[in-house]
């Protein structure tokens, strides 16, 4: 185990000498030292994810899958948004966005004297527990964000954001990462202040990340293939999520607004969204204008998304009445 | 020591939350632990928890209590300094980035990296003297001998600030480079080093005013001090260049340089003087500096990020050691 920490730190090390640190030391930025060392292995994690997808789902994809994939150029640009994400551009330009705002809510909360509080303290055995004690952070880390995930669904400029990521009618292991950069930026926001809040580590939060993203790809995957009965209601896998995607229907108006939890199903069980029928359905959203993301590219699909997030925020902005389907069904 | 006897040795630490004397800690900044090595086995022997965001640590005025500072999480955690075993948590320190204590033991300071503000308490009892907020993240710092002034560095604005111990105020604040980081008010008591982690070495600063008065090459990323005991040579990190100078302070000039991978850090040397033990922040590991052959001779891993460092010591100080223990600052040399 240690060969491979030493492999991976010195790579990680020498990519930082080489490329990063001259930058940060010719143009004086040298505060941010230690923060671009551990961008630097946010870079790699996404590398080696992008590589068990790109050779490992895929080849579940390919092998066993649960719809025929028609048209690839519908899942080209999920392949962008993907590496974009895991290469760390988006992150850094979110990071970039955020960082002035959570470091303010960080330097605020905690010049009252607050420490975030620590698990440990009142369970103690998580001290001698790094598995446990990780366990528990993810646990919660995926309770916010499920609730984070109602969220989308429930305030209509919200949706006007995330519905981006449901109009894919093509979803595979490339659509996780397809969200509006302003999505990404307010669940990040979200979520970072979250996990200051109950004290996450650093090193178990980018573990989190990256496992958790992991599973999610997969649980995107087109393939039919289950965790088994019991699988199913402990870790979220394709046939679970993918009625989360479902393509809503005259019977089913509120399909897609099930099985939101993104690692552990338990929240939707334990909050009523869960669905386990075991049905096949078509993916994608019932509303044209929703779905007329399909055609475009990655440039074309930021821009129309966020124009019908402004009117969905502000509809004197709209310059009719607010086109059907920009709502969410009221439940 | 074959891995059987360290095997045994660990379990006995771990079973006893202590440490033999012959042993090193180091604060993993970025795991909320420390681990405590065997010097001799070059080992690992114990990893402990602690808060959040250990970086820094030091030494009470009476030599028998270590603290180790937890950034996040408002608190000291007080160690026997000799022994490694736990003995309290000083709560309400607000962010203790860097720590120490003045050379009369009266005031204990801590920089509030994150919080950008100075804390200096009276050392008896912590309690609060004043907490001046200055923009520009407070780092390191260092005394003067007679225990009326405090140094601090401010990385971001590239400025040094001078505080009065007894009223609090700010005596001057003077921008002397980029990133400045370690500081040392040599013995004489008239000259203050000033490593500046976005150059290639140090400046000479005049305590009384503040202003430049030389500057001396090193490397790249100069960052932090350590005496090497003799009131004359100290070492110097250079956490770009990825070595550690060592410095002749008397003619000012570089007398060696010694190759440390990995962002080398913090320093501590054993008690025999042989050894220079640095923290090798991205590597996840503290390097061993054989001073006879002035090279580096093993790297030990330990937890991420190590920063802090120090030498678990028994009764009689070594050579150049004197009551007070900073892992960053080095106003011990009286």
């Amino acid at each position: 185990m240690r060969d491979l920490i030493d492999i991976w730190v010195g790579a990680q090390n020498w990519l930082f000498e080489t490329l990063v640190s001259p930058l940060l030391f010719r143009f004086g930025l040298m505060e941010w030292f230690e923060p671009a060392f551990n961008a630097v292995e946010i870079v790699m994690l996404g590398i080696v994810q992008i590589l068990v997808i790109a050779l490992g789902m895929r080849f579940f994809e390919k092998r066993w899958p649960l719809e025929k994939t028609g048209n690839d150029d519908l899942v080209a640009v999920d392949r962008i948004y993907t590496v974009l994400n895991k290469l760390g551009i988006i992150p850094l330009a979110v990071f970039m966005m955020s960082y002035p705002i959570t470091n303010e809510i960080d330097y605020l909360v905690r010049s009252w004297g607050f420490a975030p509080p620590r698990l440990e303290q009142l369970v103690p055995w998580l001290h001698d527990s790094a598995l446990g004690s990780f366990l528990v952070y993810f646990a919660l880390y995926d309770f916010a964000a499920y609730w984070l995930h109602r969220a989308q669904h429930k305030f209509s400029w919200w949706w006007a954001l995330h519905s981006l990521h449901h109009s894919q009618r093509q979803v595979t292991v490339w659509s996780d990462d397809r969200n509006h950069i302003v999505d990404d930026l307010l669940m990040t926001l979200a979520l970072v202040v979250f996990a200051q809040f109950v004290g996450v580590q650093p090193d178990d939060y980018i573990l989190i990340l990256m496992i958790g993203r992991l599973i999610e790809s997969w649980s995107h995957a087109n393939v039919d293939m289950s965790f088994g009965r019991l699988g199913e209601r402990l870790i979220v896998g394709p046939r679970f999520h993918r009625l989360h995607h479902a393509l809503a229907g005259p019977d089913e108006r509120h399909i897609h607004d099930h099985n939101f939890a993104p690692v552990f199903p338990i929240w939707d069980m334990l909050f009523g969204t869960a669905i386990y029928d075991g049905k096949h359905r078509p993916t994608g959203v019932d509303n044209p204008l929703m779905d007329a993301d399909n055609g475009r590219g990655w440039v074309a699909q930021q821009v129309t998304v966020f124009g019908r997030f402004v009117r969905a925020l502000a509809p004197r902005f709209s310059r009719g009445p607010i086109q059907p389907g920009l709502r969410p069904p009221a439940e | 020591m074959n891995r059987l006897a360290i095997a045994a040795t660990a379990l006995a630490l771990a079973a006893g939350g202590a440490a033999r004397a012959d042993s090193v800690l180091v604060l993993n900044s970025e795991d909320a632990s420390y681990s405590i090595l065997s010097r001799s086995g070059r080992i690992e022997l114990v990893r402990m928890p602690i808060g959040r965001e250990p970086h820094h640590l030091v030494v009470t005025p009476d030599g028998k209590d270590l603290l180790l500072a937890s950034t996040t999480t408002n608190e000291l955690l007080v160690l026997d300094a000799k022994t490694g075993e736990k003995r309290r948590v000083q709560r309400d320190i607000i962010d203790p980035y860097q720590v120490g204590f003045s050379p009369d033991g009266k005031w204990f300071v801590t920089a509030a990296y994150r919080l950008d503000h100075v804390d200096i308490y009276h050392a008896d009892g912590f309690k609060l003297a004043g907490r001046i907020f200055i923009d520009g993240l407070p780092s390191h710092m260092t005394f003067d001998a007679d225990s009326k002034t405090v140094f601090v560095t401010l990385q971001q604005t590239g400025r040094v600030v001078a505080f009065d111990l007894a009223t609090q105020a700010i005596k001057w604040n003077v921008e002397v480079g980029k990133a400045p980081a370690g500081a040392l008010m040599l013995p004489d008591n008239k000259r203050l080093l000033v490593a500046l982690t976005g150059e290639d070495g140090l400046v000479v600063v005049e305590p009384k005013d503040g202003s430049v008065v030389g500057r001396l090459q090193t490397g790249k990323g100069a960052h932090n001090f350590w005496p090497k005991g003799d009131g004359r040579h100290w070492f110097l990190s250079n956490r770009v260049e990825g070595t550690v100078s060592l410095l002749d302070t008397q003619d000012m000039k570089v007398t060696a340089s010694i190759k440390v991978p990995g962002g080398p850090d913090c320093m501590d040397i054993t008690p025999d003087g042989k050894e220079l033990w640095v923290t090798q922040r991205f590597l996840r590991r503290i390097a061993v500096v054989d001073l006879e052959q002035m090279r580096m001779v093993a790297s030990v891993p330990v937890g991420k990020s190590p920063h802090g460092v120090f030498m678990l010591r028994s009764a009689a100080p070594g050579p150049g050691t004197g009551p007070v223990r900073a892992a960053s600052t080095s106003d011990e040399q009286k």
